[in-house]
């Protein structure tokens, strides 16, 4: 995948730093945060008898802790996030719109609502496959429908009243899902829906999302030539070759893949697709196609730190992830509203 | 048992109450005849005090045989969702009430003037007796209420006896990973069974939540798991099937206990106590045969 994009990249303008010099700085970064959030924790761990304990296959308590609570939790704070920010960044790229993202514009909240009637109503069973499944189907009506009212760059108005449109409806139908189900703890688990977390998450989660997140990230990767042929009109990608009907369905499902199978298994963490490309935009010249795999590499960073802090922070029970990257990325959505205010 | 000044202060009250109470005045043939229960925990003290005839509605959480230890007895008397339009037709002459639920319904049937008594939580087996006998003689059934107060205590009796140095540690989980510390019946019901109640150690006053990673470091013997495996499928209830939970089960005793059992500061806490009792003693001489 990643030979394919490079092999078509020739000179771009001369950011500071080169594209592969970004990657491997950002992966380097998802790493290191990795570790960090393998080693921080509620109760005080001894890592290294973890390890040991773990790799000698022993379940000790150390053990324990270590591969069922924080690996799961580290791991689908990594490939969520990842997953929020490169969709982020193909949703922008195909709806040429720096506002396009899942969150803002109601994927999320429909993906949450997918998952909510596939969990609640005895769909799906505590890891089964019906639950990113329910939650891939509401982000992919959601994408298709909001493409359907306010696609190809229509303008950025259109964009957001179809999302918020879109949000009411499903936090909506959410709530009323969550209501009409028999269960006493609706109320508190609307908030998780609706604002993620990743607390108490376990390993099969993540086995279960994987393949299908692997999936959407390979299709968004794939259509990065073709985002960037597009930059330059659909008629000038058109003449270049590329099949924007068969680019648009690959975005959209790979979008929904990866947002759906993420939203199934932590709720809807908003914004993260927002920041990470706004910031990484300008590092890689400002091609859709580059913005692809850096996003998810900063979405990996943002997320993580983000999952970090809420477990520093001394709140308990903990915020749930969507209150720390909503307050990091709302000043950033009134920055672009307010430079786009011009521009329209 | 010793009870603090405030404790035994809301006791004397209680009591004062109950016997005050002009419904409780009245002659044997003045007993309330439409009684109606607004809260689950009421339920059940009015379903085994009172006769079924004198009962006009109970509300519609007692027919789950996952809430209530009195399914059957509740099984054909007409139910009420905690509404006052539902209660005003029924005209009842005696309204028992939970002092933190329906407080909307307790407001406006107040203000018409029905009798109405509210009952609070539990914190001790004390005030569990307490408001027993409370409600016995709101329902005119004092004796009643003693013959359940005396069967609570046989039982409490017969159970044997743990010094403070051998108790087995135990934590409470409860769906949304809660616990139940020092200021609670839960921990009552904890000690009376002969363990100790990790849940102070962890900070814990009343009710707290713990993360899963405390609970397992915590190093529980016993882990009790407040369950409704058959329940509506929820977020809070997946918790406890956690993964890591069941690792501990190489390290301490999973006890699954009925949320219906504990639920409510009633006679059903006995069951709860007698459980976890079997629990320890087995446990403690699992340990003394390793």
């Amino acid at each position: 995948m990643m030979s394919e994009i490079s092999a078509t990249r020739t000179a771009a303008r001369a950011p500071a730093l080169s594209y592969g010099a970004l990657v491997i700085l950002l992966a380097a970064v998802v790493v290191v945060l990795l570790a960090a959030s393998l080693s921080i924790g509620y109760a005080p761990l001894d890592l290294q008898k973890a390890i040991t304990d773990a790799i000698a296959g022993k379940s000790t308590l150390e053990a324990i802790v270590l591969m069922e609570l924080r690996l799961p939790r580290a791991a689908l704070g990594g490939l969520v996030g990842f997953s929020l920010g490169m969709s982020g960044a193909a949703m922008q790229g195909l709806m040429r719109n720096p506002l396009a993202e899942p969150g803002i514009i109601g994927v999320s909240g429909a993906a949450a609502f997918g998952a909510v009637t596939s969990f609640y109503f005895g769909l799906a069973g505590a890891a089964s496959l019906a639950l990113p499944f329910g939650g891939i189907a509401g982000a992919f009506l959601a994408t298709l429908l909001l493409f359907a009212l306010a696609g190809r760059g229509v303008g950025t108005m259109t964009l957001i009243l179809a999302g918020v449109a879109i949000n009411s409806f499903t936090g909506a139908l959410t709530s009323l899902a969550l209501n009409l189900s028999p269960n006493p703890y609706a109320v508190s688990e609307i908030v998780f829906w609706l604002m993620g977390s990743f607390a108490d998450r376990s390993l099969p989660y993540v086995w279960l999302v994987l393949p299908l997140m692997l999936t959407g990230w390979g299709l968004l990767l794939a259509s990065g030539p073709a985002l960037d042929g597009l930059t330059l009109g659909e008629d000038t990608a058109k003449s270049l070759g590329f099949d924007l009907k068969r680019l648009r369905f690959q975005l959209v499902g790979g979008a929904a893949l990866a947002v759906g199978s993420s939203v199934a298994v932590t709720g809807a963490i908003g914004f993260v697709g927002l920041v990470v490309p706004h910031l990484l935009r300008p590092l890689v010249g400002h091609r859709p196609g580059r913005l692809l795999l850096v996003s998810g590499f900063g979405g990996a960073i943002l997320t993580l730190a983000a999952d970090i802090s809420v477990r520093l922070l001394p709140i308990r029970p903990e915020l749930k992830l969507g209150v720390v990257t909503a307050i990091i990325g709302a000043p950033f959505l009134f920055r672009l509203i307010y430079r786009l205010r011009g521009a329209e | 048992m010793v009870l603090s000044k405030t404790r035994r202060f809301a006791a004397l009250l209680l009591i004062a109450l109950a016997i005050f109470a002009p419904w409780a005045a009245k002659a044997d043939g003045n007993k309330p005849r439409r009684i109606v229960s607004l809260n689950l925990c009421a339920d059940e003290l009015v379903l085994r005090l009172a006769d079924r005839e004198r009962i006009a509605a109970v509300t519609w959480l007692s027919r789950d045989p996952n809430n209530t230890n009195v399914v059957d007895l509740a099984a054909d008397v007409p139910i009420n969702h905690g509404l006052a339009e539902e209660i005003v037709p029924l005209d009842p002459d005696l309204v028992i009430a939970g002092t933190h639920t329906t407080r909307t319904a307790v407001a406006l049937l107040k203000r018409a003037g029905f009798p109405l008594i509210e009952l609070g939580v539990p914190r001790t087996l004390d005030e569990v007796r307490v408001q027993i006998r409370t409600v016995a003689n709101a329902v005119g059934e004092p004796e009643r209420g003693e013959r359940l107060i005396a069967d609570m205590d046989i039982r409490l009796a017969a159970l044997p006896r743990v010094a403070p140095g051998k108790r087995l540690r135990a934590l409470v989980l409860n769906p949304n990973g809660f616990t139940a510390g020092a200021d609670s019946l839960v921990d009552k019901i904890i000690t009376a069974a002969g363990l100790e109640n990790l849940a102070p150690r962890l900070g814990v006053g009343n009710y707290g939540h713990v993360p899963l990673e405390t609970v397992v470091t915590s190093r529980p013997d016993v882990l009790i798991l407040n369950d409704r495996r058959d329940g509506p499928p929820s977020l809070a209830t997946v918790l406890l099937q956690h993964p890591a939970l069941a690792g501990l089960a190489d390290h301490a005793v999973l006890a699954v206990l009925p949320a219906r059992l504990w639920n409510c500061g009633g006679p059903g806490v006995i069951e709860a106590i007698e459980r976890l009792s079997r629990i320890a003693s087995r446990s403690t001489s699992a340990r003394a045969g390793e």
